[in-house]
């Protein structure tokens, strides 16, 4: 089998592997579903970097390809001697450098929204234990742990994240938020989710043996619900 | 700048030669003592390897029972400590050992003593590593990074971190003393003749990558000596509760280890400088480039350790600085990929075993390349950081990257290290299951990361199980090509044909100095030193 037919093999392969992806749905996605603007705002950069950064990559691996399928040694054809070409060097240094200031643009604007927490509706404060998380609503003096944060739609939630112990990390990945929970300091980060329903995270700080087990469950509901389950939660308490 | 004066001679070695163990207990032969360090290399490439095994079947599906969470966090954490410190380090210092002072045309290194310190005080770094898992409480189980306060006395009350910390400790040490020596070497052994723009690309990537490990690595022993002070002595450098800062361990830990994964990767390419050459009978394109891009990237590595801590609420501003600087490492990366591109480009390629793992290296080194630039952008970054995403971007980066490149070097040198020819046949069986276990088993996890699913969890949710089989499947077939290059290896050692002193045919360009010299090289490998033209 030479070479040439085994690429196109793994080709074939390839494409067949990829039609079955598709056709099998869910199972293999391979992007999130963004539900609040920050986790929009970082697929639209993410997709810009990927249409910015993928022509390089496909050109570095067609021509790795084209080079070994093309220029194999064979009897009496000597090999090319050029092994210097300052205009080339020139070109392949200057180009990827303007390529990357392009996209410093987006990810300086990203970073600056994500950042500025605005105004927000709603503070909870997130707090890390060995291994489950703590959630308060100070505005309400409703504190409980073990049980699913719930937000409403729409709204914009500050979270201050800290820790009691170790370092964790609060992490939603459909929020596009992650933020390190510290012992000793403070952290804030935003989210205004898009739509009712539960979303899952997880600690993503190492954090001790039973880190794969701390679960985060985010429960968002209409702000009229979200009244309602306020109010009994100050009663119960 | 000749160096042939200050050579060392082995007179007593000349007097007596040594024979059985104790000629390689006693020894200060670079080339003996650049053999031990590619043996235990790939001793503790091997368990860091099957611990991976152990991983990913726990890991095969959601809900498994193989492994329990502490050991699973321990085989976890040791797997990253032995792959980096006890096989790349090593490993590479190995090949630099053997192959720099032949290329350079001396006859060993500068401090053949201390060269033997070196690599004798792996050993009980090693074993320390190894005993702490019989110990008490375990080994260290906080990841190759051991982020206090969780490796604090307080959450982690045995002595496995003690022990990590020591063991490291030693590890660091050897690598200094390593540093130390290679770059005395090459700036002072060089064979008459042979200026800064003569020395093969090869000794330049190591010469720049020992400049990194004198610059980084003082860094880490501190940290870890601050570490092991907060644990033993009641210090709080690190510990919130006393007015310490467990963030400034971040700080520390990363400004070593960003310019540490340049130590892994950077003799690599310098490898990989040399075998393309080698086997497309052209010569090197860009060499001045080359060279200047090593030393950009070793510069500008010491500029980027904040990009380790995007989530970690670092001032935005900082932020925004590390992720430039860490973008513009891309652009001397690329001109390393455009480089070694065109110097196959118009050649007569030979696909031998060496060659296609050079390739490879190219095909694989330009994916994590790309989701490094990826990482770079804060959002992104924040989105993916410490999840599965980035498990595969640092796999491309030291498997793809590093391994690929070490297997390519290993290949092109065995013949001449050990005398014999290795099986071509099985390399490129070997060859194959690596590239398609390799990219069966790290691709998923791009998809895994994205979609949320965190590192270094011993369990996972449901949604994420397809990709995980296909990951878990890949790294059996990576198992099985491990086993064919260990087969192959041990084999060849013992009854491959023998070796010409330059069986691949060397164009005239492309024939560095090890290649003039017997396979293996006599003692103090030449004769009289060569003079460069
Ligand atoms: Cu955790
Ligand atoms: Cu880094």
């Amino acid at each position: 089998m030479t070479f040439a037919t085994l690429r196109l093999r793994h080709g074939l392969m390839a494409a067949a592997v990829a039609v079955a992806l598709v056709a099998a749905g869910p199972a293999w996605a391979w992007y999130l579903d963004p539900v609040t603007p920050v986790a929009h705002e970082v697929r639209t950069l993410f997709f810009k970097a990927l249409a910015l950064t993928g022509g390089f990559f496909i050109l570095a691996e067609v021509l790795v390809l084209v080079a070994v399928l093309r220029f194999r040694a064979r009897p009496g054809v000597p090999p090319a001697t050029f092994h210097e070409n300052v205009r080339l060097e020139i070109l392949w240094t200057a180009i990827p450098a303007i390529t990357l200031v392009i996209l410093a643009g987006p990810t300086f604007t990203t970073l600056k929204y994500m950042e500025t927490v605005p105004k927000s509706d709603l503070t909870v404060e997130v707090i890390g234990h060995q291994w489950f998380w703590e959630y308060r609503y100070p505005e309400h003096g409703v504190v409980f742990a073990n049980e699913p944060l719930v937000v409403p739609q729409g709204k914009i939630i500050a979270a201050d994240v800290s820790s009691i112990d170790v370092v964790h990390s609060w992490f939603v990945a459909d929020f596009g938020v992650k933020m390190d929970a510290n012992p000793g300091r403070v952290n804030h980060t935003w989210f205004e989710v898009e739509r009712t329903g539960t979303f899952r995270g997880q600690c993503a700080e190492l954090c001790g043996v039973l880190h794969g087990d701390m679960h985060i469950e985010v429960r968002v509901v209409t702000p009229e619900e979200f009244d309602r389950w306020i109010e009994q939660k100050k009663r119960g308490a | 700048m000749s160096g042939g004066s200050h050579a060392p001679s082995m007179t007593d070695a000349h007097a007596k030669p040594r024979t059985g163990i104790s000629k390689w207990l006693f020894t200060t032969d670079h080339k003996l003592i650049g053999v031990m360090y590619v043996w235990l290399g790939f001793f503790f490439f091997a368990v860091g390897g099957l611990f991976a095994l152990l991983l990913r079947t726990q890991l095969a599906s959601p809900g498994l029972h193989v492994l329990k969470p502490e050991v699973y966090n321990q085989l976890m954490s040791l797997h990253g400590t032995f792959m980096i410190f006890f096989f790349t380090i090593p490993i590479l210092a190995g090949l630099g050992n053997y192959i720099v002072p032949i290329q350079i045309g001396a006859r060993d290194m500068a401090f053949p003593r201390v060269n033997a310190i070196s690599f004798w005080l792996l050993i009980p770094a090693g074993l320390m590593m190894i005993s702490s898992m019989f110990l008490q409480g375990g080994a260290a189980a906080g990841g190759w990074t051991s982020y206090p306060p969780l490796s604090d006395r307080q959450y982690s009350p045995g002595p496995g971190v003690d022990l990590w910390i020591l063991g490291l400790h030693l590890a660091g040490l050897s690598s200094i003393l390593g540093a130390i020596n290679f770059v005395v070497t090459v700036t002072n052994l060089r064979a008459p003749g042979m200026t800064l723009w003569k020395i093969p690309m090869f000794c330049w990537a190591v010469f720049i990558t020992q400049c990194i490990i004198l610059f980084a690595t003082p860094v880490l022993a501190g940290a870890l000596t601050m570490l092991l002070t907060d644990r033993m002595f009641g210090t709080a450098f690190f510990l919130p509760s006393a007015g310490g800062d467990p963030v400034l361990w971040q700080h520390l830990f990363w400004f070593y280890s960003h310019p540490a994964v340049y130590i892994m990767v950077l003799p690599g390419m310098g490898m990989i400088s040399q075998v393309l050459p080698v086997f497309a009978s052209k010569r090197l394109f860009g060499y001045k480039g080359l060279v200047i891009s090593t030393a950009g990237i070793g510069v500008i590595g010491f500029l980027v350790w904040g990009h380790h801590m995007f989530s970690t609420g670092i001032d935005p501003s900082l932020r925004f600085f590390f992720s430039l600087a860490s973008m513009v490492i891309a652009v001397p990366t690329g001109v390393k990929i455009w480089s070694w591109i065109a110097t196959i480009w118009g050649g007569s390629i030979r696909l031998r075993t060496p060659m296609l793992y050079a390739v490879g290296f190219i095909a694989l080194f330009v994916i994590g390349g790309a989701t490094g630039v990826w990482l770079a952008l804060v959002p992104f970054d924040v989105q993916v950081h410490d999840t599965y995403f980035v498990v595969a971007h640092l796999h491309y980066v030291l498997f793809g990257g590093s391994l690929m490149a070490i297997f390519a070097g290993l290949y092109y040198w065995f013949p001449k290290i050990s005398g014999r020819l290795y099986n071509e046949k099985l390399g490129q069986l070997h060859f194959w299951f690596t590239f398609i276990g390799m990219n069966l088993t790290f691709m998923p996890m791009h998809f895994m990361g994205i979609l949320g699913m965190p590192r270094r969890i011993y369990t996972y949710q449901a949604q994420y199980a397809s990709w995980n089989h296909v990951a878990t499947l890949g790294s059996y077939v990576l198992g099985v090509g491990m086993l064919l290059f260990f087969v192959n290896m041990l084999w060849s050692l013992w009854k491959g044909p023998r070796a010409t002193a330059d069986p691949w045919e060397h164009i005239e360009a492309t024939k560095t100095l090890e290649w003039t010299v017997t396979s293996p090289p006599p003692a103090e490998n030449f004769a009289t030193l060569p003079i460069i033209r």
